[in-house]
């Protein structure tokens, strides 16, 4: 449950976010090692949450009946 | 067990009976309308005829089957009808009552198919502007298909782990008594808050196919409040849905890697960007290393020319010290050798050969010119000074 809690909307921020973060280092010509420190371990926590919702999560099936015709 | 025969049953009872067996009687004819009409209900009532031999049967269709076909009987069509026989009580008549009318023949089906095509886009329901995009990381998932054959297991095998919420209803998807199942299902997924819609089933040809190009599931299909994905095999003529479809996809596999996209798209980037994040700070810390290890090494550099320095002081001082004992040795040898030189060298010496030195006014006189006669002069000898006047002077001839 804890894993859905990662719902596909907080999936989409979080890669958003990741974006932000490489942009950073991009614009960087000599990284700040303490700030870029606190980015990398912002973005470890963010690539591991939604990898936890994106590898392995089982589906649910459920077959249900057509209503009938009025 | 009491025969038929040796009960005695009523009319009614009879006819009941009579219909009970005549359920089992269901097919499919073939043959010419040769008469059409709509009585005061709505039900339309109309025979068929054998091409063959003129025989008729008489067919009647509910006018909720009727509707569901958009065929429009007509005397001279060739139509098959798919139903049972039943007797009607208050006239004894024997009916066919059909559940399902479609037009005979490949030509026929042809026809109808162009002519609701041309339709159907005249009124702009295949327009592309119309087409929606399912959203990314699709969930809830409603599935049409039929629970025979190996579409639904194609697709469930090839609908990626990433926590999809499938709901699934059986519905026929062959030929034209498809068509009420499949409305039915689409009836019953509208009230249901999907992400999208499948519809799926196997190849087939333009009469397996008729339920899809049917205009009432087209039209429901295009009307759908959520994207519609299309999975219908076909050979020649593309089934009318797969234009009224937001998305439209050849087989099962192709639909479940469809909706998988957006996750894999998501699980690539994630990758990405951690080999992006993560190794460029891994680089840092590489750097960092690589100059804590060039220090370390130029410290032992420094340690190591310090020793050297040291082991170097050392030997100039011993090669110094034995240097200076040389010089030493060197300078005594070179005094004595002096003094020697001096001893020899010295004018007192002289002196007591029998050599005096002559001096004037305390200036030694070294040549003629340094006196002049009358003048006295000192002559210093051995044990005293001798004082004398110049007389006279002799010049050496050079």
């Amino acid at each position: 449950m804890a894993k859905e809690k990662l719902a596909s909307k907080n999936l989409n921020s979080n890669l958003k976010r990741l974006a932000e973060i490489t942009a950073w280092f991009d614009a960087q010509d000599q990284v700040d090692v303490e700030e870029g420190l606190k980015l990398v371990r912002e973005a470890v926590g963010l690539i591991s949450a939604s990898k936890e919702r994106l590898v392995g999560i089982e589906n649910e099936f459920e077959e249900i009946k057509k209503e009938i015709k009025e | 067990m009491q025969t038929q025969d040796e009960k005695i049953l009523s009319v009614s009872e009879y006819i009941d009976f009579l219909n009970s067996g005549l359920k089992e009687y269901r097919a499919k004819i073939i043959g010419e309308v040769s008469e059409a009409k709509t009585g005061p209900t709505g039900h339309v009532y109309f025979s068929l005829k054998d091409e063959n031999d003129g025989a008729v049967i008489n067919c009647i269709i509910w006018k909720s089957n009727y509707g569901l076909y958009g065929i429009e009987l007509e005397v001279g069509m060739k139509i098959m009808a798919t139903g049972a026989p039943n007797i009607y009580a208050p006239n004894g008549r024997l009916s066919f009552i059909a559940d399902v009318i479609e037009l005979a023949g490949e030509g026929a089906l042809k026809k109808e198919y162009e002519r609701l095509k041309k339709q159907l886009t005249a009124e702009g329901l295949f327009a592309p502007e119309r087409k929606r995009q399912v959203k990314n990381y699709p969930q809830k998932i409603g599935v049409i298909t039929s629970k025979q054959g190996a579409v639904l297991s194609d697709f469930l095998s090839n609908i990626g782990s990433f926590g999809f919420k499938i709901k699934m209803i059986d519905s026929r998807v062959e030929g034209q008594e498809a068509v009420a199942d499949l409305l039915a299902s689409i009836k019953t997924f509208k009230k249901y808050n999907l992400d999208a819609l499948v519809i799926i089933r196997g190849g087939g040809s333009l009469e397996s196919l008729m339920a899809f190009n049917n205009e009432k599931v087209v039209r429901a299909v295009a009307g759908f409040p959520v994207p519609v994905i299309i999975g219908v095999g076909h050979h020649k003529d593309e089934p009318l849905v797969d234009f009224a479809a937001d998305i439209s996809v050849s087989t099962p596999t192709a639909a479940a890697n469809f909706l998988n996209e957006s996750w894999n798209q998501a699980l690539l980037l994630i990758e990405r960007y951690e080999r992006d994040i993560v190794g460029r700070y891994e680089k840092i810390l590489e750097n960092y290393k690589d100059i804590e290890n060039k220090l370390k090494v130029a410290f032992q550099s420094f340690k190591n020319a310090l020793g050297n320095v040291k082991i170097n002081l050392r030997n100039s001082l011993e090669k110094s010290l034995s240097g200076f004992g040389e010089l030493l040795l060197t300078a005594n040898q070179k005094l004595s050798y002096a003094e020697k030189a001096i001893a020899l060298n010295n004018p007192e010496r002289q002196l007591k050969l029998g050599y005096s030195i002559a001096s004037h006014n305390g200036r030694i006189i070294k040549k003629v010119r340094d006196i002049k006669i009358g003048q006295n002069i000192d002559l210093k000898v051995v044990d005293g000074t001798i004082n004398s006047q110049v007389k006279r002077i002799w010049q050496k001839r050079s």
